[in-house]
């Protein structure tokens, strides 16, 4: 039967020579301690380095809605809704980070593993509009503050044509998203497809295999 | 945790992974295709099991998040290996023996799929196969009387 000669050829497998060399103890400490997950799989650096970064901006826009409120208000809106949009950043990354749980991420049964997998690499790919309405934000906010320290008439002008500003906005936000749509997101795109394609498969073979030993 | 119970702990770690290191080499045979690969996937299935172990939860015995490392890094390695190379790459193995031994296995399990490969590696290693896959369909009570949320607003919020 194919299945004994199998099984025979599994037995019969060289010992282990140089190919399948032993584990050393030196080799083993450096193993355990080691993360198992390449940077493809392993999103949690970049989350805690994006956390980071918005947290500061987070400040620094805290420290402008405060300014804005003391002072003439005229442009209150703008830092609000930015203030409102990096707080749900951090929260969407926050939240991802914990939802994640990397230590125990591998210790799951294989379907609901792969089926995290594919939720965190689904956020991922949707947190990247969070990063191009940030961008597009920063950008512009950096650009009046070195307009009303350059140019303090032309500032004033810009500030009275309040909807120019707000169609520069939208124009930035559609940029950055058109730009990280094709740098990016298309590995990840393709990496989620592939591990959805993978669960699929595995999940078919697994009810396949249940209704045979049903039957 | 005082530095005794942890150092014994990590002694505990590492003497299973001693003890099981060859049946992590084994399920290599079914997924790598050459000496590097074995390699690599036998490193992180190695360390795969030594964080699961150290951040395990209660319920869940050592022998089996070892297993699940094994499976789970088998998956993943075969997950990017589709998306790195052609579906059938030599095997090259710098024993002659060992290269025989890959290529008769490999010819005889043909192209039956990782499912059946993992099948395969619980049968021949005499492992207890439960709670290493999971369950195929995910739990979504729905009574006649429950409020049904909009589904658009449940897939953007409700993530599990």
């Amino acid at each position: 039967m194919e299945l004994d000669k199998l099984h025979q050829q599994w037995n019969s497998f060289p010992e282990m020579s140089m190919e399948e060399r032993p584990v050393l103890s030196t080799d083993l400490e450096k193993m355990v301690v080691r993360n198992p997950l390449t940077d493809a799989f392993y999103l949690q650096k970049k989350l805690v380095v994006r956390i980071i970064a918005f947290t500061l901006l987070w400040l620094a826009d805290g420290w402008l809605v405060r300014t804005q409120w003391l002072g003439d208000r005229k442009d209150i809106y703008f830092y609000a809704a930015f203030f409102l949009l990096l707080s749900f950043a951090i929260f969407f990354h926050l939240r991802l980070v914990l939802f994640a749980d990397y230590p125990t991420l591998l210790g799951l049964p294989l379907v609901p593993f792969l089926g995290k997998l594919e939720i965190i690499l689904d956020k991922y790919i949707a947190s990247y509009k969070l990063v191009s309405a940030i961008a597009s934000f920063s950008l512009l906010v950096l650009f009046e503050q070195w307009m009303a320290r350059t140019n303090p008439l032309l500032f004033d002008a810009f500030l009275q044509r309040d909807w120019s500003k707000w169609l520069l906005l939208a124009f930035l936000m559609i940029s950055f998203d058109i730009l990280l749509m094709h740098t990016a997101i298309p590995r990840y795109r393709k990496l989620l497809e592939t591990v959805r394609k993978y669960r699929q498969g595995i999940t078919a073979a697994k009810a396949r295999n249940e209704i045979w030993t049903i039957k | 945790m005082n530095n005794s119970t942890k150092s014994c702990a990590d002694t505990d770690l590492r003497s299973l992974l001693k003890k099981q290191h060859k049946t992590v080499y084994s399920i290599c045979r079914l997924f790598a295709r050459t000496y590097k690969e074995h390699q690599r996937l036998f490193m992180d299935i190695i360390s795969a099991a030594s964080q699961n172990i150290r951040f395990r939860k209660a319920g869940v015995d050592k022998q089996t998040l070892m297993w699940r490392a094994c499976i789970n890094m088998a998956a993943l390695h075969s997950i990017t290996s589709t998306m790195d190379y052609a579906a059938d790459r030599e095997i090259k193995f710098k024993s002659p023996d060992y290269q025989r031994s890959m290529t008769d296995l490999s010819e005889s399990i043909g192209n039956a799929g990782d499912y059946d490969k993992f099948l395969l590696f619980i049968d021949f290693e005499s492992i207890d196969s439960n709670d290493l896959f999971g369950s195929v369909n995910r739990p979504t009570p729905q009574t006649a009387g429950s409020v049904q949320v909009i589904p658009y607003l449940k897939n953007k919020f409700v993530w599990s």
